[in-house]
């Protein structure tokens, strides 16, 4: 379901959700019901609809960029090393409507229930979506509507054994890759010090032919100047 | 006409002159207008908007200024005997309006240590409301009831300010009082629940439901939540009629205020016949 769509005539059904668009006079209506009823009216002669996983930081409404992945074990990771593991991270759809060259966000929703939380101290600590995950030594199976999967490549450049319980990342960098069956992201942990990590996204599909997601931070046209991130407060 | 135009009105300067001086700087003004009109179009969805309003204020200044300095040779005046006039006009205007001066020193002090920026949700001297600007000279508030409050810098500045959003989260308390013949422990899981349903009632800081105090007509729980700054009073608002409804759903009720009486000698009423009376 996730992909590009004409706007005729467009109907599917993610988990609990009904999308669909419906011709109205010179216009189209998008709707999206799960016992609830979101309507938008969109002005376009022909367009495309495009489904796909964004950036999991609008939901209910967007207050933060950043998305704190909590380990549900401390990870334990020996000194001067590198390895890949696998997490996941929620998922949340966005619809936008592309003509004239031009894309526009039409509608995010997601099938899991936004959690938030706070990373750091309140006076400069930074507000974070939360997501709790296991740690996987190869590719986890999961519902792709709900969970993606990112790999995580954790690289310990200090000369001591340094456990490791949540990873934050701001997602203004991410890069979300999607197919039939999985959505996926990766990314990089570079552990500096006991306390000090910086992170980053990896422009890196699993596989060749997978799609690259819409970003919503290219279609609001915000300017992204740090694609890394520098966790300070803890590890 | 040529005569009027010609007409010296001090040393060289002539009506022309001034004319020419007040058409730049008419002009300048609509330059600066249109420049920073067209800014705050631009950057409003892309900056902070406490730093586009001084950046916004520095240009509009900066260009006027500019015009300013480049039209004073026509009006015969030197930026360097404009320094030194402007000096000594500035002591005997600053002995001459020290309100002002004390409220201009006090309004570079507060653009310099940011107690308060635009937008935040601040309260001084007991004006709360919204900061909707940072002048030179005063600071305005828009308070909760839409009302325009304009506060004189220097008093701001010496004031006891509350930002309510200068850090990013922040933690509010309820007490759910709860009848004595109700289980607390069941009363503190569904709290407990409800707040791990909400999105913006933070995972960390953990909060904390417990029993907080034996008052005298209930079990006093005390509930105390983290929300990001921003997100505080809706979360405040949310819950707490959530925590009512669902505790009652659950048979657990918030008891009103009672007292238990006794009687030294034994109590007899008569509740069928209304002839009887009460007797005690």
């Amino acid at each position: 379901m996730f992909g590009y769509h004409d706007v005729e005539g467009f109907q599917a059904e993610i988990g609990e959700y009904r999308i669909r668009t419906e011709k109205v006079g010179p216009f189209y209506r998008y709707f999206r019901e799960n016992g609830d009823r979101t309507e938008k009216d969109l002005s376009v002669e022909k367009g495309r609809l495009i489904i796909n996983p964004v950036e999991p930081v609008n939901m209910p409404k967007s207050i933060t960029n950043f998305l704190q992945i909590k380990f549900s074990k401390p990870f334990f990771v020996e000194p001067k090393s590198a390895i890949e593991v696998y997490a996941t991270f929620p998922v949340e759809i966005a619809v936008f409507i592309a003509a004239k060259k031009s894309v526009g966000i039409v509608d995010i929703f997601s099938l899991q229930k936004p959690k938030y939380t706070l990373y750091g101290n309140p006076r400069d600590g930074i507000i974070c979506r939360y997501w709790e995950s296991d740690l996987y030594s190869e590719i986890p199976q999961v519902d792709k509507y709900r969970e993606g999967v990112i790999k995580l490549r954790i690289v310990n450049s200090d000369d001591e054994w340094i456990e490791i319980s949540n990873a934050v990342f701001d997602v203004y960098g991410m890069k979300i890759y999607y197919d039939e069956e999985i959505v996926y992201s990766s990314a990089s942990i570079n552990i500096l010090s006991p306390k000090v990590a910086e992170t980053r996204f990896i422009e890196q599909p699993l596989k060749e032919k997978m799609r690259k997601a819409l970003e919503l931070y290219t279609a609001r046209r915000i300017a992204v100047t740090a694609l890394k991130f520098v966790m300070e407060w803890g590890l | 006409m040529i005569d009027v135009l010609n007409y010296k009105i001090y040393g060289d300067v002539t009506v022309y002159d001034v004319i020419v001086v007040i058409i730049v700087m008419a002009f300048a003004t609509i330059i600066a207008k249109l420049v920073t009109t067209n800014l705050r179009r631009a950057l409003i969805d892309k900056m902070k908007r406490d730093q586009l309003e001084l950046m916004l204020k520095v240009i509009y200044f900066g260009i006027i200024i500019i015009a300013f300095v480049a039209v004073l040779p026509v009006l015969g005046l030197e930026l360097s005997g404009l320094l030194v006039a402007g000096g000594i006009t500035g002591i005997v205007l600053g002995f001459a309006s020290q309100s002002v001066v004390a409220n201009l020193v006090s309004g570079i002090f507060l653009i310099w240590e940011k107690p308060i920026k635009i937008g935040d949700q601040v309260n001084i001297d007991g004006v709360a409301g919204f900061v909707e600007d940072v002048n030179i000279l005063s600071t305005i508030i828009r308070t909760y009831d839409g009302l325009y409050i304009r506060i004189p810098n220097e008093k701001v500045f010496t004031s006891n300010i509350t930002n309510y959003v200068a850090h990013v989260a922040r933690r509010f308390e309820y007490v759910v009082g709860i009848r004595y013949s109700d289980d607390a422990e069941k009363a503190i899981e569904i709290i407990k629940n409800l707040i791990e349903e909400h999105p913006f009632a933070l995972k960390n800081p953990e909060p904390q439901v417990f029993v907080d105090s034996l008052g005298d007509n209930s079990v006093n729980i005390a509930v105390r939540i983290w929300t990001p700054s921003t997100e505080w009073y809706s979360v405040k608002m949310e819950l707490l009629w959530k925590i009512k409804t669902e505790l009652e759903r659950n048979g657990i009720e918030i008891p009103f205020p009672q007292r238990v009486v006794w009687f030294a000698n034994e109590l007899r009423a008569n509740v069928e016949g209304k002839k009887e009376g009460r007797q005690a």
